[in-house]
């Protein structure tokens, strides 16, 4: 039953009337990687899952899953199994009728079913839970339940709509851990929406980056992090966010709050610029660029500075035993290769 | 407290009152038709009497015994019933599921239906009957009486429809269930609470039929609602008979409303916490 799980989008187009809810999606998924659709709400993430899993017509465009064209192949003959946001568990079955179902469906012999159900819950840790309905089983284990009824069919592609998103902020962690270990185990394509940057940070082999209805960027999580494409993305990726301040660009120099830190870039002219600055790669040194400490945010190991360098508002994370006190002077800088220059006008990478 | 206290007899009063004008002519049916003639006409009313099972006797097994007629009414509200639900259940299912053009004009229309006032229509649906050469039979008063019993069981059913999450039926097709079978493996289960809500009330709407009935009923099919009349004639009013026949017809509706009682009363507040059900 199960394929390769090759997906590629070609150029994807969808319009709800007057509304490009998605404005010409490309991107390939790799066999057995963990792919995360990452956005803010109403980026056009859940519409591009629900294209690929057939529960949505493009309005122009290509779905390919392993080179054959799906397109117009109704969503039950794409092999393909998803877990979603609410569950939709169906609630006057019992968890073993809930993950018999796709095997029904798929007219496999009962004899091979019950065993299928068995292993598929066990893989889920609900084997114990088998008789009960959903109504009668805790937030977290009707989770599991759906996990349990996408996995038991061993379909190519394993589709997850925002699958954390009702658990509590303990479960989650948990979950979001098992959930990696389970989509190695079965060396299955697993396609993943969400809008939370740290879920799809730790848990995606390569993720998209989503903004108003067209990918900004792809790449593993290390990549999007470490070079983001726009300033929406820089913006949106990593905890606390990248600081993003006007500045000005003078011959391979960037000039913030007036003071001249050097950049990467080498080529002559003067400009304006927005800089990306991670909280975390400024260091405090002498004669850096000066600020004041407005707020001190101690997180244990590591606290957030909010700096005020003449106006312009800078966040600082320092490691614990180097904590300045609140209203202090201090000064800070970063290397060369930790300042993103992004063009203010266009608000790509330059 | 006293506040409270008066609230609280204020209201029982109010009830009692309530209660004593709606039960008065069910009491008093029960009561005469345990009575004999004489009994029944005895005046200032006897409360007490020795009862008997005379009446009820003389209008089952008797000359003009009402068992065909209770044998109409239930061919016509059993026939009633099951051709209304089997075409309600997937109509109501489409206007709450699908898109399609003109769904809202027919949602309109099942609604406006309800809407005529049947003595406007009950002459146009005679002559028409009466061409076809169904007056006078089940067929002929099952079709009229889909024309009231069809919209609203889909008025009804939609609303609980409507209740079930569309992810429901996409995780269906998903695991790859037809429409068919997710509608009858997932959805219909669901809403079996309103389906049985919805049977109770076109039964009960169609054995409660008088109007219709006594225009387009004949000799062959009577049911008991207009039977009931034979024992009201221009000599004489045989009370304890037409007691007896008039609890016999009540029978079944206050069985059924007992049994159901808990689902009734969900499915008449269904419709208004949706603000009508309809979109």
């Amino acid at each position: 039953m199960s394929g390769q799980g090759q997906v590629s989008f070609r150029n994807i187009v969808k319009m709800h009337g007057e509304f490009a809810a998605l404005k010409g999606v490309t991107f390939d998924i790799k066999p057995g990687e963990f792919f995360a659709l990452l956005g803010p709400s109403g980026s056009g993430k859940s519409t591009t899952l629900r294209i690929l899993a057939g529960l949505d017509a493009p309005t122009d465009g290509r779905v390919l899953i392993d080179d054959k064209d799906v397109t117009s192949t109704d969503a039950r003959d794409r092999d393909i199994a998803m877990v979603f946001q609410s569950y939709a568990l169906y609630p006057h079955m019992t968890v073993a009728e809930n993950i018999a179902f796709p095997l029904e469906m798929a007219k496999l012999p009962k004899a091979e079913i019950a065993p299928a159900v068995k292993d598929a819950a066990r893989k889920v840790k609900i084997d114990h839970l088998l008789d009960r309905k959903p109504g009668q089983l805790s937030g977290g284990q009707q989770q599991r339940c759906a996990l349990a009824r996408a996995i038991v069919r061993r379909a190519r592609l394993f589709l997850l709509d925002e699958p954390l998103s009702n658990l509590d902020a303990k479960l989650r962690l948990e979950t979001r851990a098992e959930l990696k270990k389970l989509q190695r185990s079965l060396g299955v394509t697993a396609v993943y929406v969400t809008h939370d940057q740290e879920e799809a940070m730790t848990l995606a082999d390569r993720m998209a980056v989503f903004m108003s209805g067209e990918i900004q960027q792809v790449g593993t999580p290390a990549e999007v992090f470490a070079r983001p494409n726009s300033i929406d993305i820089a913006g949106f990726i990593g905890n606390p966010p990248m600081n993003l301040v006007p500045a000005r660009y003078v011959d391979g120099d960037v000039i913030i709050a007036g003071h001249r830190l050097k950049t990467t870039t080498t080529t002559a002219g003067e400009r304006d610029v927005v800089a990306g600055l991670r909280p975390g790669a400024l260091r405090m040194t002498e004669n850096g660029l000066g600020g004041r400490v407005d707020l001190i945010e101690d997180l244990g190991d590591t606290a957030v500075l909010d700096l005020d360098c003449a106006g312009t508002m800078i966040r600082v994370r320092v490691a614990d035993g180097n904590i300045p006190g609140e209203g202090d002077m201090i000064s800070i800088t970063a290397r060369p290769q930790d300042i993103h220059l992004f063009d203010p006008a266009t608000r790509m990478r330059l | 407290m006293t506040a409270r206290r008066f609230r609280i007899i204020a209201l029982l009063g109010i009830s009692t009152v309530f209660l004593l004008a709606w039960a008065f002519p069910i009491v008093w049916s029960v009561l005469n038709s345990l009575k004999t003639d004489t009994d029944v006409l005895a005046y200032p009313p006897k409360l007490v009497f020795s009862p008997t099972l005379e009446a009820y006797r003389d209008v089952l097994f008797g000359s003009g015994s009402i068992l065909p007629n209770l044998l109409s009414s239930i061919i016509i509200s059993v026939g009633t019933t099951i051709v209304t639900m089997l075409m309600a259940v997937p109509a109501a299912y489409a206007l709450a599921r699908l898109r399609f053009r003109g769904k809202k004009l027919a949602g309109f229309y099942v609604l406006a239906t309800q809407m005529l006032p049947p003595v406007g229509i009950i002459i146009p649906y005679f002559l028409v009957l009466r061409n076809i050469g169904w007056i006078d039979t089940y067929q002929g008063i099952i079709l009229i009486y889909l024309s009231f019993s069809l919209p609203f069981a889909i008025w009804l059913l939609v609303s609980y429809f409507e209740d079930i999450p569309f992810e429901m039926e996409e995780a269906a097709y998903l695991d790859g269930a037809s429409r068919l079978k997710t509608l009858w493996r997932i959805i219909i289960p669901q809403v079996r609470g309103g389906i049985a809500v919805t049977v109770v009330f076109v039964f009960l709407n169609a054995w409660n039929e008088f109007l219709f009935a006594v225009v387009l009923s004949g000799n062959t099919v009577r049911p008991v609602t207009v039977a009931m009349f034979n024992f009201v004639s221009v000599e004489q009013t045989l009370w304890a008979k037409l007691a007896a026949v008039s609890v016999l017809a009540m029978l079944p509706v206050v069985v059924l409303g007992v049994v159901a009682q808990k689902h009734i009363v969900k499915g008449l507040t269904v419709g208004a916490v949706k603000g009508g059900g309809r979109r």
